[in-house]
């Protein structure tokens, strides 16, 4: 039975001026028909503003189609009568998991929907219990929102939806603004609830490695359903995925890289164990034997950046402590003698999942945090020196928050970005030169230089803020996940763009993140902080032979490094060092020969 | 630190005055003011005190927890201290000076105020400390339900009070991030005259401004989505109902009240 049928659903956004006249159109959904069988587990893929949140929307009735048709359980969306019911059918999960859930304590927001609905009070109750049983969160039912992590939230978030009983739930975007453990949590939340109460769930995600185990996937770009069917089929068509500028999972673009090299591979592998199979399968029908000899990974100590780099440190660590809330019962030490040397003109990734004491590493960084005990010397001078200019330090130490978006404020993007180095107090043509310096370097197009901020997308709004610290013109650029909330197209221009200003300008650039595919491709060392302490402090291929530790606290390591560790299990002579796709690919033609 | 503020906020525990219905806390709280500010004499401070701890007690919030809300107004307590201390006029003069004077009456008025201010700190904060914000809206609704009659949308006023509740903490942890984001691009908020700094508020208060109206926006979203209709036909997940304890309650309240009006009117005479 459907749960869910469009058809030739259309939705036009129509922005009027003042006096009511149509300025423009934006065609949001164009011409979509779809059809979702009860029980179903689809994906819908696509980038930011391709109409998968529109399409979201309309399933809701929070949204109403301007031409076509959608029926949700049998009934016609757009009949007034028919919206409180189709809410109730159809529950709606959110991107952000804070501006979703209403009360102040857990229990009761998962109460708030079936309140609405005027259930018995008796009946809540119990819908409550087996609700946050069903996402793992009955521990948390009387504690603060706000004292929950990411993943944890959008869990009570689903619970609340779950609560109202509806027979499917549509997820826009749910793991965007979460870490990777988050996101785990959240997709084996949504996947339980499909399994085991038998929920339709419509994932609406950019990240292409949660839609590996859904029924079946949607494509959508400009509005438009572009490609659909099982995600096997959907990924074996790799180049056109890359012609829509859409990510593919690392695993099938190795495949599919290896295929081209002339492997005999089948078409659209999801997953590693596949892969590890498949290519030990082609070892023994060709009777390649593996080749013996280097078993352990090469011991000559590759020189660490660390001694490389001792002249030109211009920033050193000495014995850094933290603790937050000082001296009360929340107290959180965050920095444990924290000890790093960083040389000029480094690329430097620090890794470790939230709450690991990276963001408050960072602020230490610019004196906008204080160290407890120890000391940090810039340039050979201690900036906790009494008559040590702080301001100054904050000019030459550029620091990039999460989501900078939010710190805009100017009426124009370029006024935005004079803020900086007016607060130099530089004169008005260096402040404008400075801005235009800054501007072009982030690549922003010049036509919108002197528009608002506010109306740009997610994407273009982070260069505008990058570009008002880089007008500062620092010396180092610490950027916190510069890529959080971005799709696989943003987060690859803004980190080539990073590398690209790392090699033309020439700072020192510090790259915060929690993915390590991420880092593996852009820096030259990584720091991998965990409870507050520096765990590893190495080039990349260093650290990532730890990949069982870097597990057991919560991180992983690249794709690569498993499949790698997995390849030589069987046998087959990889080099365990490879981190990026390039390296795997020849790693593995070369032990194939 | 912003976060570090404890008054307003919910200690979860599991005791008799968590599980009091929120009205009976709303009119005990009243009581407690009343007899904050008509007990005169030390047997009524007395009565009070004894009062005051043995709810501390039963509600089972750490002391030292509630003691750490009075940070937030050491200042207010030594401003008022300072002033009756020194412009209360009385009969044993200790100390002049130009118009200060210390005495007796100085002495007994500063300490009395003081102790006063702290008392009702701590008897307010064991309300909202013992109280989610949602329970003390639902009570708050339930109790003004009758000025429904009158057209004030009791319901509306209510579920914007919790939500505002839920929502506070969230913007000032944003506040503390824009603040920042702006101090790491050489912003200064801590120097200059009273306008400079008003100017300087301008890159704060807009990114704020923008971000509680999108998260408006997305709750307004979120609530919807879930069947909210304004409060015509809702039930409650936790509806109020007066149970023996309530009743008692209110008892133990009104007694408490008279007997520091006795304590008033009849010990005050000897004097």
């Amino acid at each position: 039975m459907s749960i869910i049928k469009t058809k030739n659903l259309v939705h036009e956004f129509i922005r009027r001026d003042e006096e009511r006249n149509v300025e423009s159109i934006t065609t949001a959904l164009d011409h979509v028909s779809l059809d979702v069988k009860q029980g179903q587990f689809i994906a819908i893929l696509g980038h930011n503003g391709s109409g998968k949140s529109t399409l979201a929307k309309h399933i809701n009735a929070l949204l109403m189609p301007s031409e076509g048709t959608i029926w949700v359980d049998g009934m016609d969306v757009s009949e007034e009568k028919n919206i409180i019911d189709v809410r109730k059918s159809a529950g709606m999960v959110f991107q952000n998991p804070d501006n979703q859930i209403i009360a102040s304590v857990v229990e009761e927001d998962v109460g708030f929907g079936p309140e609405n609905l005027g259930v018995p009070t008796e009946e809540i109750l119990k819908r409550v219990d087996a609700s946050l049983h069903a996402v793992g969160m009955e521990k948390f039912r009387r504690h603060s929102p706000n004292k929950l992590s990411g993943g944890q939230k959008q869990r009570v978030a689903i619970a609340g939806v779950v609560a109202m009983e509806p027979k499917c739930i549509v997820f826009d975007e749910p793991t965007a603004m979460l870490d990777p453990n988050g996101r785990k949590e959240v997709l084996a939340a949504a996947h339980a609830l499909n399994r085991e109460k038998g929920v339709t769930v419509l994932w609406i995600t950019h990240y292409m490695e949660e839609v590996v185990e859904a029924d079946h996937v949607y494509v959508m770009e400009n509005g438009k359903i572009i490609m659909d069917g099982t995600p096997r089929a959907v990924f074996s068509k790799v180049d056109e995925l890359k012609a829509h500028r859409l990510d593919v999972p690392q695993i099938t673009l190795l495949a599919d890289f290896l295929k081209k090299d002339g492997l005999p591979l089948s078409s659209g592998i999801l997953k590693r164990e596949e892969l590890v199979h498949e290519l030990t399968a082609i070892c023994k029908t060709y009777g390649v034997h593996p080749k013996t000899g280097q078993q352990n990974p090469k011991e000559e100590k590759e020189q660490s950046p660390k001694d490389a780099a001792l002249d030109g440190n211009m920033m050193i660590l000495d014995h850094v402590n933290y603790r937050y809330s000082q001296g009360t019962a929340y107290q959180i030490q965050a920095l444990k003698d924290v000890n790093l040397n960083i040389a000029k003109g480094e690329f430097i990734g620090i890794i470790g999942h939230t709450g690991s004491g990276k963001s408050t590493l960072i602020q230490h960084l610019n004196g906008l945090l204080r160290a407890e005990s120890g000391h940090i010397y810039v340039d050979g001078a201690d900036i906790y020196d009494e008559d040590y200019d702080m301001r100054e330090l904050r000019g030459r130490v550029g620091l990039v928050f999460q989501y900078p978006e939010h710190q805009l404020f100017g009426t124009t993007n370029f006024e935005d970005v004079c803020f900086g180095p007016k607060n130099k107090g530089l004169d008005k043509r260096t402040v404008e030169l400075r801005a235009y310096e800054a501007l072009q370097n982030v690549r922003f197009p010049e036509e919108l230089y002197y528009q608002p901020p506010f109306d740009l997308s997610g994407g273009q709004k982070r260069r505008v803020a990058i570009a008002g610290v880089l007008a500062m013109k620092p010396e180092v650029l610490i950027l916190d996940e510069p890529t959080a909330g971005l799709d696989p197209a943003g987060r690859d221009e803004i980190l080539d763009l990073i590398a690209d200003m790392h090699k033309e300008l020439g700072i020192t650039v510090i790259l915060v993140s929690h993915s390590m595919e991420d880092v593996a491709k852009y820096v030259d060392r990584i720091i991998v902080m965990n409870q507050g302490e520096v765990l590893y402090d190495d080039v990349p291929k260093t650290v990532f032979r730890h990949y069982k530790e870097l597990e057991s606290i919560g991180l992983a390591a690249p794709q690569v490094t498993y499949l790698m560790h997995e390849l030589r299990e069987q046998g087959l002579p990889v080099d365990l060092d490879a981190t990026t796709l390039q390296e795997a690919e020849q790693s593995i033609l070369n032990a194939m020969q | 630190m912003i976060r570090d503020i404890t008054i307003g906020q919910y200690y979860p525990a599991d005791s008799v005055i968590h599980k009091l219905d929120p009205r009976v806390k709303l009119f005990a709280t009243l009581i407690y003011i009343i007899a904050l500010f008509c007990f005169k004499g030390i047997l009524g401070l007395c009565i009070i005190t004894v009062c005051l701890m043995s709810v501390i007690r039963l509600s089972k919030v750490p002391f030292s927890y509630m003691v750490k809300g009075l940070k937030a107004i050491v200042i207010l307590l030594l401003i008022t201290a300072f002033f009756n201390l020194v412009f209360t006029p009385g009969e044993i003069v200790f100390w002049k000076f130009w118009r200060f004077q210390i005495t007796d009456v100085g002495i007994t008025n500063s300490v009395i105020m003081t102790l006063r201010l702290i008392y009702l700190i701590l008897g307010t904060s064991l309300m909202t400390l013992t109280t989610t914000p949602n329970q003390l809206t639902d009570g708050l609704e339930k109790a003004l339900s009758p000025l429904n009659k009158i057209n004030i949308p009791v319901h509306a006023i209510a579920m914007m009070m919790s939500i505002a509740l839920r929502f506070i903490p969230i913007l000032m942890e944003e506040t503390d991030k824009i603040m920042k984001a702006q101090m790491a691009r050489g912003a200064d908020f801590e120097h200059g005259n009273i306008f400079r700094r008003a100017k300087n508020m301008v890159p704060l208060l807009v990114p704020l401004m923008v971000s509680a109206f999108r998260r408006a926006d997305d709750l307004a979203l979120a609530m919807e989505a879930r069947c909210y209709n304004g409060g015509a036909g809702r039930t409650k997940m936790k509806p109020l109902q007066y149970r023996r304890d309530d009743r008692i309650a209110y008892g133990i309240c009104l007694l408490f009240l008279v007997i520091v009006a006795a304590a008033r009117i009849l010990l005050s005479f000897p004097q």
